[in-house]
């Protein structure tokens, strides 16, 4: 008898803790029954998600008929993929973090009625100064970010980290090999890993990692001002063909490919692997590292502890093409459609104190993301923190000296990101089995156009 | 000209499993395979053989409708075996419910109502999302016919045909060989050694079967990495554990405590395991990679190749496996029986002897059911593994199965081509399974004393 009892009140609590989940979603926000916004972001390290959450918690303490719940993935791409499952499900959150290769996904997104599954944040503001007493901070968005994430003259999603690649170089080796300023172009970081390599301590592994990511290569195109897929990258009209072996392609994998060859450039065996090239770099077994700008402080703040002086560049290009100017990378918030009026004002409201100029100058400050609007670096300036830490000016000042064109804008594409995967496989490949530039990156481009084509069909 | 080549076989095929000893009999045989082929090719809406199908889609199409013509008929003739056996036999037949025919029916429901929306439901979807493109953002899907899985294999379609017929010519040639030579002439015992390669010819089929032409080696890589690090791991943790659990069943002081502790991998799930080796192996923030430093030795980056990511993958799982092989092969060891190895022992069997012609034989059953569960674990569950400590690398050589279908599938949102190659896997798994069970027939022994 008492173990029937007891079986009844565990089916008793579980019904409970299942039922108890509703939020109700009504539109009635008050602060005994606060209508909750989830949010899902792809930063599950410390600094980036305690950030997050601190924002949030600022954000309900002020507006307490609201409560924003974060929770954190691990990465992008989990976050993506959780995202697409939760849409397929039909219950996606509020608020998803979503990285820039995913926007014409995002774009795309249905749901099984064919609805658009995100709304566009700039036509839900619809012109308003402030939301909830929250001032309106999305049309103060930095020029590089908004380039890119303006879609039909309006931004879908609110912008928020968005870092570009940048070069950091171990001094301490630099300076002992001789070289007083860290290389600007191929030939220069050639030049300068040899001298590196022959120095009786040269650095364990090698000279210079950087992760095999397909932001990288993109990076690459932009600089030699080569678009990675038609229709003006996608932003005309929707990409049909994408171009995975160009001329500016095959040049830096080759390149990539010959400095890996020459026992400059390690790689650390892995796709992707931002923990591992920095862990390399940081236990100074690599001299130069080219990373997310997303990292400068934390870069900068190890060395100084290691008593390594750090130094931020740009990334070096090509020195026999014209620079044409590097892309940015990061991620924006997205909001879905069809929520209450008090629902989409509470998300609206928070992202726009989310990077209002204290928190989005804090945010830089922590990272390293460029700050996201004028605003924001106007006060950085007048704080004097690029003096302090100039490493952290780095970032916004390559974005600022791109051109305005299509390629060092980025692509819009359809499926990018299992496109990446195919130029990433396609890397890794020549890298660990010394297989044919050319022939290889052939094979990546008939792999991708058939994603696109895939994409397209379904989508387009 | 496709779907005449699908009749033919069809037919051929019901006849031939169905039985045809009597004209009639084989008219029925056919009669159900022609059903059977019908059913699959008519829910594909004979796509196969459609103007813009490829070749090889058409020769899918004929085995296919080969496959369900031999369910059809087999099945039939097994249903219609059994009826006569139960009917033959008075006293066997099975016992009725006096309450109603419906009764059992109803006590069965729970469980076919979840067998049903969780297994066979999500099983059957799978199977149709084999044949579309879809992606898991877009509500909208495409038809893809055979394409998803004839994108697998090799352009030629003649390969794709003929490669399974001599795998089968093979396997049937020996055992009619083994069959018709007289027991205890040499001809009997080559036939009896060479029954194994049935198995390796399918194996050997399906190999050259696969594309190498997208990705890093096509389909073939991922075949093989399946193969090499499936088999390793069964064949290690298998061994490895029999040892193990031979030494831990003496006499030893503080035995409990041993077994205890070498029980314990168990307890942790295939992603831990990753995380623990992650950290032991990782070439610049491992603990192997500290102590070689220390020593003054470079210790490799088992990412940089092939051969040592494979190691060291294959080295978690079976140390994962490993407690799980040892708790059963300990509690098998308690069921030989004392008196037949004092017995042996008083006749002067050595202990190799002992082990082999007694120990081993008594271990049957419980090694058998531990090659089914490790193959299940080293096809499915590695996958934790995979992820943790190579995600594929390097150039996709740890990238086994059920590691490409996450990846095409969830991570690259391809759910069409995830489910073909889910599909696949599912197939290899169920066809070694029955494998087994037919080699295991009459060589393991159930009989308890």
């Amino acid at each position: 008898m008492k173990r029937i009892f007891g079986l009844l009140t565990a089916f008793a609590l579980i019904a409970s803790a299942c039922g108890g989940s509703d939020d109700g979603g009504g539109d009635a926000a008050t602060a005994d029954n606060p209508v909750t916004i989830d949010m899902w972001i792809a930063f599950s390290d410390d600094a980036r998600k305690g950030f997050t959450e601190e924002k949030a918690a600022e954000f309900n303490t002020a507006h307490p008929e609201y409560n924003v719940v974060v929770q954190s993935f691990d990465s992008y791409n989990t976050v993506f993929e959780q995202a697409a499952l939760a849409i397929d499900d039909g219950n996606p959150p509020e608020l998803i973090h979503f990285f820039e290769a995913a926007t014409q996904q995002a774009l795309d997104a249905k749901d099984k009625d064919g609805n658009a599954i995100f709304a566009s944040v700039t036509e839900a503001i619809d012109g308003r100064d402030e939301i909830l007493g929250e001032p309106v901070v999305i049309d103060d968005v930095v020029s590089a970010a908004t380039k890119y994430y303006t879609i039909d003259n309006q931004l879908y999603s609110m912008p928020w980290n968005t870092s570009t690649t940048t070069m950091f170089s171990n001094m301490g080796i630099l300076e002992a090999a001789g070289i007083s300023d860290p290389p600007d172009t191929w030939a220069e970081v050639e030049a300068a890993c040899d001298a590196i390599m022959a120095l009786p301590d040269a650095p364990s592994e090698g000279c210079i990692t950087w992760p095999n990511h397909g932001w990288f290569f993109e990076q690459a195109l932009g600089q030699a001002g080569a678009d990675l897929a038609n229709n003006e990258n996608g932003r005309a009209d929707r990409a049909t063909e994408v171009f995975l072996n160009s001329d500016a392609a095959l040049d830096y994998v080759q390149w990539w490919s010959d400095l890996e060859d020459a026992g400059h450039y390690v790689y650390t065996g892995t796709q992707r692997d931002w923990a591992g090239t920095a862990s390399a770099f940081n236990a100074g077994n690599v001299a130069m590292l080219v990373y997310s700008s997303s990292d400068t402080t934390v870069l900068t703040d190890t060395g100084k502890e290691n008593s390594v002086d750090v130094r931020s560049s740009f990334m070096p290009h090509n020195g026999d093409a014209a620079y044409a100017g590097n892309l940015i990378g990061g991620a924006t918030i997205w909001m879905t459609s069809g929520l209450s009026t008090a629902e989409q004002d509470g998300a609206l409201a928070f992202l726009n104190f989310f990077s209002n100029p204290k928190n989005a100058g804090d945010w830089h400050k922590l990272t390293g993301y460029i700050p996201i609007t004028n605003a924001a670096v106007a006060q950085l300036e007048s704080e004097g923190w690029y003096t302090e830490s100039p490493n952290s000016l780095v970032a916004s000042d390559q974005l600022n000296a791109a051109a305005d064109t299509p390629a060092s804008t980025g692509a819009l594409l359809g499926n990018f990101v299992s496109i990446r995967d195919v130029v990433t496989l396609a890397i890794e490949d020549i890298l660990v089995n010394d297989v044919d530039v050319t022939e290889r990156m052939g094979s990546a481009q008939s792999e991708a156009q058939t994603l696109l084509d895939d994409y397209n069909e379904l989508n387009g | 000209m496709g779907i005449v080549a699908s009749i033919i076989v069809a037919a051929l095929l019901g006849a031939l499993s169905f039985g045809y000893k009597s004209v009639r009999e084989g008219a029925m045989g056919a009669a159900l395979g022609l059903l059977g082929g019908s059913v699959i090719l008519g829910s594909l809406r004979l796509c196969t053989f459609a103007a813009d199908a490829a070749s090889t889609e058409a020769v899918l199409g004929i085995g296919l409708a080969g496959a369900f013509a031999w369910m059809f008929g087999a099945g039939t003739r097994a249903v219609l075996g059994q009826r006569s056996a139960d009917l033959g036999s008075g006293e066997n037949r099975s016992g009725t419910y006096k309450l109603g025919w419906y009764w059992p029916w109803l006590l069965l429901s729970p469980t076919l109502l979840i067998l049903i929306l969780f297994l066979y439901l999500p099983a059957f979807q799978t199977f149709t999302l084999s044949t579309k493109l879809a992606n898991l953002t877009s509500p909208r899907t495409a038809d893809r016919c055979l394409s998803n899985f004839s994108d697998l294999m090799v352009e030629s379609p003649t390969r794709i045909a003929m490669l399974p017929l001599v795998a089968i010519a093979m396997i049937w040639g020996v055992a009619l060989w083994s069959k018709r030579s007289t027991p205890g002439t040499r001809s009997h015992s080559i036939a009896k050694t060479l029954q194994p390669m049935g198995i390796l010819a399918v194996v050997f089929a399906f190999y050259f079967m696969f594309e190498t032409e997208s990705g890093t080696g096509g389909y073939r890589l991922i075949y093989l990495n399946t193969i090499i690090i499936s088999l390793s791991i069964v064949a290690l943790a298998m061994t490895v554990g029999l040892a193990m659990a031979y030494l831990a069943f003496g006499r030893i002081r503080g035995i409990t405590v041993y077994r205890t502790l070498l029980i314990w991998p168990y307890a942790i799930s295939p992603p831990v395991a990753g995380i623990l080796f992650f950290m032991m192996f990782n070439a610049t923030a491992g603990i192997f990679a500290f102590l070689a430093d220390k020593i003054g030795i470079e210790f490799p980056n088992y990412t940089a190749s092939a051969g040592m990511a494979r190691g060291v993958i294959v080295l978690a799982s079976v140390w994962k496996l490993l407690g799980y092989n040892l708790l059963f092969f300990l509690a098998g060891l308690q069921t030989v029986p004392r008196a037949q190895i004092e017995a042996a022992t008083l006749d002067g069997a050595n202990a190799w002897q002992r082990f082999r012609l007694i120990v081993m034989p008594a271990l049957g059953p419980i090694a058998f059911f531990l090659l089914v569960t490790n193959l299940t674990y080293s096809f499915f569950e590695v996958y934790g593994t995979v992820d943790l400590l190579t995600k594929g690398a390097p150039a996709s050589s740890t990238s086994v199965a059920i590691y490409e279908i996450i990846r095409v599938g969830v991570n690259n949102q391809n759910i069409g081509k995830g489910a073909a190659q889910s599909v696949l896997l599912f197939l290899a798994v169920i066809g070694l399974t029955a494998w087994q069970f037919r080699q295991s027939e009459g060589r393991v022994s159930y009989a308890g004393s």
